[in-house]
């Protein structure tokens, strides 16, 4: 074979057939710089990134768009076995190690989140390819598409810099050893022990285009680098299983978007909860439910500034909508644009629809008020008393629930069916009014609006104790007059709406662990199917860490451990989880990864540390 | 130069401009709170930042209405419709060139550019203030709107 000849593009060694590619939902790799994420295959090609935010428009939008829809890779020249893929210690940056016939070929790749106060792009993903055992031929191709119709860009060259452009964005894509790529080609390179393949990607959004150097963007990543790895040295070292959830904590905090304090559920849309099934959502939301779930998580390792962002951005997010608390905000708290679908997007593995927006966003969902009131008295207890104007919006939050918890709601699992009475709803509308009466100790509260909260706390539990617990079976259903069990009720230990270890909570932790059973240590969230829509969807992962916690927290930290380890050897390989598993090949569904999969992990970690030696 | 004119209706239009711009919010309208962005320059907390930040606000609207003023006086009448088109000149400078340029001075407003680092908790209000709501604009425009023709109406009075 003669030598390559770099920058010359050609027809590509080998045919990347999309027929047959199929990745693994939990075989991407997350890279992100809290604006905005990519996904990763470990083919080395970015399937997903949209830009300049988590909810902006795609421009590699392969993941559930097909190639037509712009992907960008670095991989060797032919088919070759991925020996190992790993985060680098504490931090963000992703290596990809592959075995040649010519040796290894090692992509070290990652998105730079800290470029505040630098001439830096806002977005810039850096990639390099090592070839530390001998010269290894490497191929790169980049193709992106920008939005719905995959718009492909104007191009022009500054010196060897590619420039793609659209009417208000531009990417700029420079390497070194410099080469004139154009989009869509591959390219072979030579990737030698002393001369690594260093790329930058900048972006730029209604703003100009920021060069930067290959080598020099490199350095900063490797600065960023430092930065997430002290970042993680703060966390709690007595943690169990600190690694796990190190990975979770760092997920999470990627998922945060910097410039709101927002919380996205997930940085993609339309991963489908059944393979070839038409559950698919767009999760590029903030739920002020995940944000006061993330309270919690972070309060408990000791991220108290990561906790009170989370409030602070529920205090301005939720500002037009007071005292209702909305479903789901955009990442700058406005209300999502109206769901719909790409009719011409062919969705991942054949799932469809893809869909925009999120219809979630008009239900009426009681429980809401009560996980967000729960963070706040969190907050006071951890010794960050409220300010009068949270205090206020929190106050208006309970006397919502006092004056709305006969209403039916849509209920936690945002079923698009008719409204009914959950049971989990109505206990956290009890746990609202609860932590709100908590926190009044320490507030100035009127005691005409404090005599109303108890009053109604009172009526909350004695409806719930009459209508939603099955006294034959010895557990609460999953709403009034049913029969189905719910998993989201095994957050009952932790509310102290009765004793943790009493015989009612136990009858219902074990009723769950036994009716919503999919096999080892996975759980549904309630029957499968029973939800009004068609088709099936799989085990719902944060359940099964919540059940971890249910157990820790009632008494059985023996089960509580094993079941936590169980499902840290379901994790990814690189430890992420998506929303759901197939219970059957445990491959990972819905979208990807799922912030609250994580924040569920790290709760069950910190309830085995309560629970004390013999869980840890 | 009505300097009497000025010392007190710069004060009530002012005024009128914040209370239009409160209404605006606890109708639902928009988020952006100027007394609370002007006012978290200087306390963190937001409670005393508003009241911080409406004498801050009297006082930069007092230097604008120092402006229209001279405008007026320049111009040799003051009437409430060059009022109300210095208004809407003083809401576009506003939302077009102020609020952004917070970002850049304001010690506790994030950037768009934010990273973990940061512990800016104040979100950045974008182009024309459009992320604090879609209705931004037009309800800034219309509260400077008002301050104009409010101050045009009553220099002529006077």
């Amino acid at each position: 074979m003669p030598p390559p000849i770099p920058g010359q593009p050609g027809p590509p060694p080998w045919t990347y057939d999309d027929r047959d590619r199929e990745i693994a939902i939990e075989d991407y790799g997350l890279l992100g710089d809290t604006r905005t994420a990519a996904l990763v295959a470990p083919d080395g090609s970015v399937d997903w990134l949209c830009i300049p935010r988590f909810d902006g428009r795609p421009v590699f939008g392969r993941l559930v768009g097909g190639p037509a829809a712009g992907s960008f890779r670095l991989a060797p020249a032919v088919p070759a076995a991925v020996v190992e893929r790993r985060y680098l210690p504490e931090c963000a940056t992703l290596e990809t190690t592959w075995q040649t016939e010519a040796g290894r070929l090692i992509l070290t790749e990652g998105m730079v989140a800290e470029v505040s106060g630098r001439l830096l792009p806002p977005t810039m993903l850096v990639r390099r390819l090592a070839a530390p055992d001998g010269p290894v031929e490497a191929v790169i191709s980049f193709d992106p598409r920008l939005g719905e119709g995959h718009a492909r860009p104007h191009t022009h060259h500054r010196d060897q810099v590619l420039v793609a452009g659209w009417p208000t964005v531009a990417l700029a894509l420079s390497t070194t050893p410099r080469m004139h790529l154009e989009p869509g080609p591959t390219y072979e390179i030579t990737v030698t022990p002393d001369r690594p393949f260093t790329c930058v990607l900048a972006v730029a959004d209604r703003e100009p285009l920021v060069y930067v150097a290959p080598d020099a963007a490199w350095d900063v990543l490797e600065a960023d680098q430092r930065r997430w790895q002290a970042w993680c040295r703060d966390i709690d070292p007595d943690i169990p299983c600190r690694d796990t959830v190190i990975r979770s904590l760092l997920t999470l905090r990627l998922l945060t978007y910097s410039p709101s304090g927002a919380p996205v559920a997930a940085p993609t849309t339309s991963l489908p909860e059944h393979l070839g099934g038409g559950r698919n959502w767009d999760y590029r939301y903030a739920w002020p439910r995940d944000a006061s779930i993330g309270i919690n998580a972070f309060l408990g390792v000791g991220k108290h500034e990561e906790a009170r962002a989370f409030m602070a951005w529920l205090l301005s997010a939720t500002r037009l909508d007071r005292p209702r608390l909305p479903v789901l905000l955009t990442l700058h708290g406005k209300r999502p644009a109206p769901e719909r679908e790409l009719s011409h997007w062919p969705g991942y593995a054949g799932s469809l629809p893809v869909r925009l927006g999120n219809g979630a966003a008009t239900q009426h969902q009681l429980d809401g008020y009560g996980w967000v009131l729960d963070a706040a008295w969190q907050l006071t207890r951890a010794g960050h008393p409220l300010y009068s104007e949270t205090w206020r919006t929190m106050a208006g939050f309970a006397d919502t629930v006092a004056r709305r918890w006969r209403e039916p709601d849509a209920g936690i699992w945002e079923e698009r069916a008719a409204p009914s009475h959950h049971v989990h709803s109505k206990l956290m509308a009890w746990l609202a009014l609860d932590r709100a009466l908590r926190i009044a100790e320490h507030h100035r509260t009127r005691a005409a609006r404090i005599r109303r909260w108890r009053t109604e706390r009172a009526l909350l539990r004695d409806d719930i104790t009459a209508h939603g617990f099955d006294r034959v079976r010895g557990t609460y259903t999953r709403s009034y007059g049913s029969v189905d069990t719910d998993a989201a009720l095994l957050v009952l230990p932790y509310l102290d709406f009765e004793g943790s270890d009493g015989a009612r909570v136990r009858g219902t932790i074990d009723a769950i662990a036994h009716e919503l059973d999919a096999g080892g240590p996975l759980l549904y969230r309630y029957p499968p199917g029973h939800d009004g829509l068609l088709g099936g969807e799989g085990a719902f992962l944060p359940c099964s860490f919540w059940l971890v916690q249910a157990l820790a927290d009632s008494g059985r930290p023996a089960d509580a451990s094993a079941l936590f380890h169980e499902l840290t050897s379901l994790a990814g390989p690189l430890g992420l989880y998506a929303e759901e598993m197939d219970p059957a090949t445990h491959r990972h569904l819905g979208n990807y990864p799922q912030a609250l999969t994580h924040s569920a992990l790290v709760q069950a970690a910190l309830a085995l540390r309560s629970a004390g030696p013999t869980a840890s | 130069m009505d300097w009497a004119g000025w010392a007190l209706f710069g004060l009530l239009a002012t005024t009128l401009l914040t209370a239009l711009m409160i209404a605006a919010q606890l109708g639902g309208l928009s988020r952006l709170d100027l007394s609370l962005i002007l006012g978290t320059t200087v306390t963190p907390d937001p409670d005393r930042a508003r009241a911080a930040g409406f004498l801050i606000h009297l006082c930069i609207g007092q230097l604008f209405a120092l402006g229209y003023a001279a405008s007026f006086a320049l111009l040799g009448r003051a009437t409430w419709w060059i009022g109300g088109l210095l208004g809407l000149l003083h809401g576009a400078i506003a939302l077009s060139a102020l609020i952004p340029l917070l970002v850049g001075v304001h010690p506790r407003m994030a950037s768009n550019r934010a990273g973990p680092g940061s512990t800016a908790v104040l979100e950045p209000p974008g182009l024309l203030g459009l992320n604090y709501g879609v209705q931004t604009p037009l309800v800034a425009m219309g509260a400077h709107l008002a301050y104009g023709i409010a101050l045009g109406l009553l220099l002529n009075a006077h």
